[in-house]
């Protein structure tokens, strides 16, 4: 038998603005709809409730009862974002999940007895995910879409209608419990009919007769029968994060405080998801029109909100928006994290994921072209490199025994060469072309006479292009110490480029 | 007569001052160690036979074994008189501090670690300072370029808190190379050192510091130096020169576990030398071109000897 539940936010607009805004929670605040006189709260907190404010009353109204009120307009941004972020919560207990939008998600639990233990503890269960989110989640489960949300929609959370007692469970709720936006409920009301079970007690032809299509359908569903199918939806490509903020801002740092709330609630859905983040984009709307537009790119696929932030931070002072930003939006395209298997008996294995994320947080310390896998590069110039990403193979099965050094003696580069002063002598006196190098005049322990000078080679790459380089090397040996690798560039130049040791 | 009246209460008192203080030894009472064995697994082996039960090993066991053997190990850099003062290799775990200046041998020593860890499959990283690793002679020298993570910051504190960040993820070598004399940037504070030891430790990673003077202080497990070497070039009279080799004397410094003041030296051949170079110079042939010569010197100056530099 189908099992479903239905997870319902109270007050959705007003639990959604409060997910983005938590320092909010404690404070009389209310959610309205409109724009100036117009505007009419939707959902209060229950701090304001409490002071007399209610659903439709026009803000001036509000604002008379309660001067401090603290007011905020819809924000579809925040609304959308909380309703995937309960979508993904809902997608953690079953795959088959059914959006039913403004805080409203039907999830088929059939087979889930064997993961938990009851449905009132699944209920549970599904109410502390959604506290971890941010958001106040009310659970009823049923056989039926209807029934479930019904239950849902009662206080004391979770409701559980037992398989075959939905009749039973909806007779004696109001007839508003069945559809709050019945257009027959007055009508009905006006036959002297005010709970579900009396209407289910009349015949459907009579009710079908008087009422049409419409009252069939009203019968059906207080007697408990719901024929719509569960519809389930398709994994989201993207996770998106955003905010319609209050004013505009113009300053770096309190947009980075909003915006690493953000990546905070990013990475927690991405987390239930069991994704990481492999790129980072950002939509920004600026006064008084246009949109500002990036893609971040990280090095590895990442759940750290820190690193993300950084590289963030990074990215926004290099090229800032240039005018002030109104509303954001965070899209992460999410990644698998790197997995391994790790070896009881072979060298110890890195953890993907910690290496992923030092990674990311190396790039945005030091920059991108400073931390990576050293590469070889086809030439002839000695201090040709290329950087390319961290990626080592798994380590061996077994331990391996070192291999035996060569012993070579290695060259310290000097990046970028030093200049200096060369005073040359004649190699030998029937020679005269041929010379080696007398002194070194150079900074610090660059300089000094030279005990052995030793060369040249020349070195030549891209003779077929106009701007070939060629070199002229030579190693030396100063008085005071040391052995260096001097060399002579095209415009008769002198640099020290490596020391030996 | 007066003297040896007053003497006689001196000596008294004397011995009063210096007559021993009865010490009262702590009692030491003895808590069981909790046993790291689980109960059902203790009942197990009391069921069994002696024989058998001690054969068996719990999961458990036998992961802190392997752990405890991973620490307990080294990493040889190769260098067989480098791995000698070290008794054995590069200790895991802890940070070792090799200084010198001028053509020491140094980055040569950096690379043979580096070449000596990725041949055994382990992931290593270099911590670059001053920019200076060639990837073309890193891999001549052995080294496996694809488990080198190759890291430059552009400062020391830079680089000491990269080197925290690589040691906390795991790597079982990490190599902080802090360049020339005068390092970029100025010192960091000593406490940094010794975090940085900490993390090894906690991490179980081998850290070697490779620096122009020292720098650690009181943190590191060791302090190498390789101050005097030699350069020997081939060729004599008016035949051109070839550069064959540089030979480098090691000592060891201070050492938490072993005795200070052993020497020993290692010899680098050049890339384009010869291989008759190293048989010329000291003995042996070109696939094994270090030498080991370690001895103790008869009197090490008290400050040497404790590592004070």
């Amino acid at each position: 038998m189908t099992r479903l539940a239905c997870f319902l936010v109270p007050l959705f607009p007003l639990a959604a603005r409060l997910r983005s805004e938590p320092e909010l929670l404690q404070e009389a605040v209310v959610i309205v709809e409109g724009n100036g006189p117009a505007a009419h709260v939707v959902a209060a907190t229950r701090r304001a409730r409490t002071k007399g404010i209610q659903t439709g009353h026009s803000l001036a109204q509000a604002r008379s009862i309660l001067p401090k009120l603290i007011a905020r307009g819809r924000d579809s941004e925040c609304e959308r974002t909380a309703q995937e972020a309960l979508l993904e919560v809902a997608e953690t207990f079953s795959p088959r999940v059914e959006d039913a939008g403004e805080g409203i998600i039907f999830v088929d639990i059939s087979g889930m007895e064997r993961h938990f233990a009851s449905e009132e503890e699944l209920g549970k269960a599904a109410m502390r995910a959604g506290d971890d989110i941010g958001l106040p989640v009310r659970v009823g489960i049923a056989a039926s879409k209807l029934a479930a949300r019904v239950a849902a929609e009662l206080p004391k959370s979770p409701v559980i209608v037992a398989p075959g007692k939905e009749a039973e469970f909806l007779a004696p709720l109001p007839l508003g419990r069945l559809t709050p936006e019945l257009d027959a409920a007055t009508t009905l009301q006006r036959w002297g009919i005010n709970s579900i079970g009396e209407l289910a007690r009349l015949p459907e032809s009579e009710i079908a007769s008087r009422l049409g299509e419409v009252g069939r359908d009203i019968h059906s569903a207080a007697r408990g029968v719901d024929p719509r199918p569960l519809i389930p939806r398709a994994l989201p490509p993207e996770f998106r994060e955003g905010m319609e903020l209050e004013w505009p801002l113009v300053a770096l740092e309190p947009f980075l405080f909003i915006a690493s709330a953000a990546l905070d609630r990013l990475a927690k859905r991405l987390e239930i998801q069991g994704f990481a983040c492999k790129r980072l984009e950002m939509t920004m709307n600026l006064e008084p029109d246009g949109f500002h537009s990036r893609a971040i790119d990280l090095p590895a696929p990442t759940r750290d909100v820190k690193t993300m932030l950084t590289l963030l931070r990074l990215d926004l002072e290099k090229t800032p928006p240039g005018a002030p930003v109104t509303a954001f939006s965070l899209v992460a395209h999410p990644d698998r994290p790197r997995r391994a298997q790790l070896s009881l008996f072979g060298p110890a294995a890195l953890s993907p994921e910690k290496l992923a994320t030092t990674i990311a947080r190396l790039v945005s310390m030091l920059g991108e072209d400073r931390v990576g896998m050293a590469m070889t590069v086809d030439g002839h110039m000695p201090d040709r490199y290329a950087l390319a990403d961290f990626a080592p193979p798994p380590p061996p099965d077994l331990k391996r025994k070192p291999r035996k050094s060569r012993g070579l003696l290695a060259a310290r580069i000097f990046r970028p060469p030093v200049k200096v002063d060369v005073i040359t002598r004649p190699s030998r006196s029937d020679e005269p072309g041929d010379i080696q190098i007398q002194a070194i005049e150079g900074e610090g322990d660059l300089s000094g006479p030279v005990r052995v000078s030793s060369g040249p080679w020349q070195v030549e790459e891209g003779w077929w292009k106009e701007g070939r380089d060629q070199r002229d090397y030579w190693d030396v040996e100063l008085m005071r110490g040391g052995s260096y690798r001097v060399y002579r560039g095209e415009e008769r130049a002198w640099f020290i480029d490596a020391r030996y040791e | 007569m007066s003297v040896t009246a007053t003497a006689r209460p001196l000596e008294q008192l004397q011995f009063r001052l210096f007559r021993p203080v009865p010490v009262v030894a702590p009692q030491i009472v003895e808590t069981p160690e909790p046993s790291p064995l689980r109960d059902d697994v203790r009942q197990l082996r009391e069921t069994l036979q002696a024989t058998v039960a001690a054969k068996v090993t719990s999961a458990t066991e036998l992961l802190r074994a392997l752990d405890r053997t991973r620490r307990e190990e080294t990493i040889p850099t190769t260098l067989d008189a480098f791995d000698a003062l070290l008794g054995g290799g590069l200790p895991r775990g802890k940070m070792v501090e090799l200084t010198g200046r001028r053509a020491a041998g140094r980055f040569s020593t950096v690379l043979a670690a580096l070449a000596a860890a990725t041949s055994m499959g382990e992931a290593a990283v270099l911590v670059d300072l001053g920019d200076h690793l060639d990837p073309q002679l890193a891999e001549e020298n052995g080294v496996d370029l694809r488990r080198l993570l190759w890291i430059r910051p552009k400062t020391l504190k830079q680089a000491v808190m990269s080197t925290e960040m690589i040691a906390a993820t795991g790597f079982q070598l990490v190599v902080l190379d802090v360049g020339l004399h005068p390092i970029r940037s100025r010192r960091v504070p000593d406490a940094s050192w010794v975090r940085l030891a900490r993390t090894a430790e906690a991490n179980g990673t081998a850290l070697l510091v490779s620096t122009p003077y020292p720098l650690t202080g009181t943190a590191s497990e060791a302090v190498v130096t390789a101050e005097r070497s030699r350069t020997q070039w081939l060729g004599r009279g008016k035949a051109p020169r070839l550069l064959a080799s540089i030979t480098t004397d090691l000592m060891l410094m201070k050492h938490r576990h072993r005795k200070p003041g052993a020497q020993g030296s290692v010899t680098f051949a050049a890339q384009d030398a010869p291989a008759s170079v190293a048989t010329k110079n000291d003995g042996t042939n070109r696939t094994d071109r270090t030498e080991t010569r370690v001895a103790y010197l008869p009197a090490l100056p008290a400050a040497a000897a404790g590592g004070a530099r």
